[in-house]
């Protein structure tokens, strides 16, 4: 045979001409299973189908549920992002790249006074202002909103009173910028001073005033806002400590550092829907805040996530500015938008909490840690937010990788005049996770023994449960601490370097997606849903809900679907940007973006992979359990050569109902105990970390250099290495920022001193050490492909290291 | 004869009173070639580079990120040198050479620091991505065989906060290969596909057992 096909027409002739050109009328057809980019079908790579199944991936953790469905296209392998083409060509289009027809441009007027009563707004010559189209001020927005359904405290203009320099307080739009800032000086404001609080143990006392009012639920008349306490095991296990260690931290408030400031873009359509351009990690949120500000049904309500230029908690919460230029669009009835210069950034904030934190532990005579006894008083700023949480994350998230005798748990959040503090990666582990790993080491020194031993001989097992009832399943901590260990030649170098050096190692546990959807009731309806649909054409498109703010979420969720179908990354098309578009999701918080919606694509891909088999089945008379599926053809196990393309498969299965349609939803086991406070912190799986950092200190001026890091972190399982890499690179890039040079600094008078990139010190390039990434496999049983959180667990053990290693 | 220029008077506050002041800036017609583009528009004499491009030119790929020079988002190249748009008035620049992150590829076919940023992850949230783009680039103008010290000073006045810049340092040692002529550049990826026809021959002509 000449290599042609029965169907070539015109004999059997040559199909190339001389000069390589394709005869005319002749088709070059390609072995079986062509399409795509790529002609050929590509041989099933075995290098990443798991042992389990036949291929030759090593599964050190034991096999996975997903295993059976690996066809070894696209998980596991080093891949680009898929929308990086867009960011590197500049087509990527952030908040203020959002640019419709007739726009104006929305400012808002900020309060000068850290807390003040607004007696009156006079707005009549802002008005007058020529090219002024609207003015809003809180009379506007007297519906109350925030990110947690328990602590609605924000209103999209201050209402009664401002409550921190830079609370908004009223906003315009207007035909340009300098028009609008014009405006911005018009407003006749009588403002009545009120006694600000700066300083959270402050907060605690009495206050003429209080923040907030929650009527009869106020504690008192201070500004707690949220007091938990816990205690678990047996307390009396701490009263005859063999060694102990005592450690009191003040830990300033650091802020995300995105480099894309917030803008927002709104428009009223004709149809009277809103349109919404946010960069937001949680556009639902938002969803849900502008209905209930805006008086305005969901339906009627279209959030669109643009690329979000850096996220990392940042941008979660529905935010002020969101609802102002929504509101300017439908009094002026053109789209309004409104983009932050860098200060706004930091009166807006959401960072990780300023926070006193103290932690007493103790150990026994076999050095098996009895006793966490830790006080966290967490400096909220002028909202809730993602407070609620935090505070319980201070204590809760504490309570592993290590086997604990008891622990008992003080917490209490204050709301303060200053910019709210919030939901910032690693959101409230990191000051009591550095606060505590510093403690072991402590007793390490005061027992003599090896801080790496001391964890070692302290660590949870896989499949355990931690004091406070977390569920822990799968567990790399043990390996991730050997292989740092002999990463960094740790036994060579520690307490044997020079002065001047040191070496000091951390340990970090964060949650995987968090076990409790704060609008819904779990058990009720699913943690994520994913929408698929294949069409003629053969690409497949996935509509998520999953925010990609960076880290690779859509690139997950492609890489799934390409490895389930079995169809290279570039056929699989997701669309995550609309609300209108996309299935309701939480969004990116808690790290639970891989994890849930993975899963939920991955069950959306298994009832499309169900369809295109029985079809085959049809089509070849062998049962799905004897077809494989692999690059864009379904053939019989045992003679490749019988088989059926991917689109004839695919033709066969949509005779019936047009496009295949699935969708994938996840839900977490029920998990956790009863306690107050049992949900938070609870997740499906947990993350475990483990770092080394080497430092050199100058003696004689005290400035520290963390010049190398072994960075360990088990992410279940790698979905893409390269972005799990990068996300802990990153992360020490981000602690290190946290432990040696950025801080956000209250002067004296309580103002916010340094908020700017200037004084904001981010650790430039010449400031990074070299970090050493390795990646810990431990195959969780529920995570998709095995896989768990990268995002934020990573930065937890970075600030430990560093301060041990001084 | 030609009318004087219009002057537009601004509000100003002194005080409380608020009085006609300042002069509105002079507005000119300001021509520069940008990617390779003539650009004629009308601008303030006051006006900042950065919101020229991003605003009457378009090329929105010029990112706002700090206003004052701190994050290196707003990096454009000015007849070959990086230079901070938030930092320069568009006067200073008339008539000069502009290349922003859109000008970097050659039609379909990125610039090989565009595609290495892509293939070795440099580029994660992607904001600040435009900025290294144009430093690096610049470093590779000059130089092929930048050492990592080189690159580091290079890039030491843009801030990236995602990728912690090992990936963006290894991915300008990629481009650098490619630049050299050790490595060949990716193709576009609007190429022509080789097989146009997704749906070839599905059963194939041959003896069970002779599958390649």
């Amino acid at each position: 045979m000449s290599g042609g096909y029965r169907q070539q027409p015109g004999g059997s002739g040559p199909t190339t001409r001389k000069d390589g050109k394709r005869v005319a009328g002749k088709q070059a057809f390609p072995p079986p299973g062509s399409g795509g980019s790529k002609p050929k079908m590509a041989t099933r790579d075995l290098d990443f189908i798991p042992e389990s199944v036949g291929g030759k991936e090593p599964q050190p953790a034991g096999s996975h549920i997903h295993d059976r469905v690996r066809t070894g296209t696209s998980v596991g392998k080093e891949m680009p992002l898929v929308d990086s083409n867009a960011k590197v060509t500049g087509q990527a289009w952030y908040g203020d790249d959002v640019r419709l027809p007739n726009e104006v441009i929305g400012k808002i007027l900020r309060s000068p006074h850290h807390y003040a009563r607004i007696k009156s707004i006079d707005t009549t010559r802002v008005e007058a202002l020529p090219g002024v189209l609207a003015v809003a001020t809180g009379a506007d927005s007297p519906h109350r909103f925030g990110v947690l359904p328990v602590t609605k405290d924000e209103h999209a203009m201050a209402v009664e009173k401002v409550r921190h320099v830079g609370d908004l307080v009223a906003c315009v739009a207007a035909i340009d910028e300098s028009t609008a800032l014009e405006a911005l000086n018009l407003f006749d404001i009588e403002w009545e001073i009120l006694e600000p609080v700066f300083d959270p143990k402050k907060g605690l006392e009495d206050a003429d005033e209080p923040i907030h009012w929650r009527g009869k639920y106020h504690l008192a008349k201070t500004n707690v806002q949220k007091r938990v306490f816990q205690e678990f095991g047996d307390r009396s296990l701490v009263e005859k400590p063999h060694a102990e260690s005592h450690g009191k931290w003040k830990m300033a408030g650091v802020h995300h550092g995105f480099t894309e400031p917030h803008a927002v873009v709104a428009h009223w359509d004709p149809n009277g829907r809103l349109q919404l351009y946010t960069p937001q990690q949680v556009p639902h949120y938002t969803h849900r805040a502008l209905s209930t500000v805006l008086d305005v049904p969901m339906h009627q309500i279209n959030v669109i996530r643009t690329f979000v230029g850096g996220g990392f908690g940042g941008k979660s919460d529905p935010f002020p500015h969101e609802m102002c230029a929504a509101i300017l669009s439908r009094k002026s009835g053109r789209p309004v938008r409104i983009t932050f210069d860098r200060e706004e950034v930091y009166w807006i904030n959401r960072g990780r909490h300023p926070s006193h934190i103290e932690v007493k532990m103790t150990a026994d005579e076999d050095a098996r840690i009895s006793g966490f006894d830790i006080d966290a008083l967490i400096d909220g700023g002028g909202f809730a937010s993602f407070g609620h949480v935090t505070s319980y994350y201070n204590g809760v998230l504490a309570t592993a990788p290590y086997e604990l005798g008891s622990f008992h748990y003080t917490g209490a959040r204050v709301w303060t005049n200053k910019p709210a503090s919030g939901a910032m990666r690693g959101h409230g582990a990191v000051n009591t996770r550095c606060a505590v790993e510093v403690g072991l080491d402590e007793m390490a020194e005061t027992m003599q023994v090896d801080p790496i031993d001391l964890r070692l001989a302290n660590l949870l097992p896989p499949h355990s449960r931690t004091i406070s009832g977390f569920r822990i399943t799968s567990n790399g901590m043990r390996e991730a601490l050997e292989k740092v260990r002999t990463g960094s030649n740790w036994d060579e170098k520690f307490r044997k370097l020079p002065l001047g050096k040191g070496i000091g190692i951390g340990c970090g546990f964060f949650i995987s997606g968090s076990g409790l959807p704060i609008h819904w009731d779990p058990n009720r309806f699913p943690h994520a849903t994913v929408h698929m649909q294949v069409d003629m054409d053969g690409g497949v498109t996935v509509h998520t809900g999953a925010a990609d703010i960076g880290q690779g979420s859509t690139t997950a969720v492609a890489q799934v679907v390409s490895e389930v179908l079995a169809l290279p990354i570039e056929m699989i098309h997701v669309r995550s940007h609309e609300s209108d578009t996309s299935p309701v999701d939480l969004g990116s918080y808690s790290s639970r973006v891989t994890f849930m919606n993975a899963n939920a694509a991955i069950r959306a891909a298994l009832e499309i992979r169900e369809q295109l088999l029985n079809a085959a089945w049809e089509m070849l008379g062998y049962h799905p359990n004897n077809l494989v599926l692999n690059d864009r053809r379904i053939y019989y196990k045992h003679d490749p050569a019988v088989g059926v393309s991917y689109l004839k498969a695919l033709h066969k299965a949509q005779e019936d109902k047009g496009a295949l349609i699935a969708s994938g939803a996840y839900r977490s086991p029920p998990m956790g105990g009863v306690h107050k406070g049992a949900a938070a912190g609870l997740a499906p799986a947990y993350s475990f970390s483990a770092y080394v950092a080497e430092v050199d200190v100058d003696v004689e001026t005290g400035i520290i250099r963390c010049t190398n890091v072994w960075a360990a972190h088990d992410c279940g399982k790698a979905l893409n290495p390269l972005a799990v890499k990068g996300q802990i690179i990153g992360s020490c890039h981000m602690g290190l920022g946290q432990v040696l040079s950025e801080q956000m600094v209250y002067g004296r008078t309580g103002h916010l001193q340094n908020a700017n990139l200037l004084d904001y010190k981010i650790p430039s390039v010449h400031e990074m050490p070299h970090v050493e990434p390795i990646i810990i496999e431990s195959c969780d049983p529920e995570g998709p492909f095995g896989a768990k959180e990268a995002g934020e667990g990573p930065l937890l053990p970075i600030l430990p290291a560093v301060v041990n290693a001084v | 004869m030609r009318a004087p220029p219009r002057r537009l008077w601004r509000l100003i506050m002194v005080g409380s009173e608020h009085i006609k002041m300042i002069p509105a800036p002079d507005k000119n017609i300001w021509s520069a070639e940008v990617n390779g583009a003539p650009v004629e528009v009308l601008v303030a004499s006051n006006a900042i580079l950065l919101d020229v491009l991003r605003d009457k030119v378009g090329t929105l790929g010029v990112k706002r990120g700090c206003d004052m020079g701190t994050c290196g988002c707003c990096t454009v190249m000015v007849d070959g040198a990086p230079r901070l748009s938030c930092l320069c008035l568009a006067g200073q620049v008339e008539g000069s050479e502009i290349t922003t992150v859109e000008g970097l590829a050659d039609g379909a076919h990125l610039a090989p620091i565009q595609s290495c940023f892509a293939e070795y992850g440099g580029s994660q949230c992607g904001f600040c991505t435009p900025g290294f783009l144009i430093s690096a680039q610049a470093l590779l103008n000059e130089n092929d065989t930048p050492t990592e010290q080189e690159i580091a000073c290079a890039i030491e006045g843009n801030l990236c906060r995602c990728t912690g810049y090992q990936q963006i340092i290894e991915s300008i040692q990629g481009a650098a290969a490619i630049h050299r002529g050790e490595v060949a550049a990716a193709a576009p990826a609007s190429d022509a596909h080789p097989d146009p026809h997704p749906d070839g021959p599905d059963e194939p002509n041959m003896p069970p057992g002779h599958a390649r």
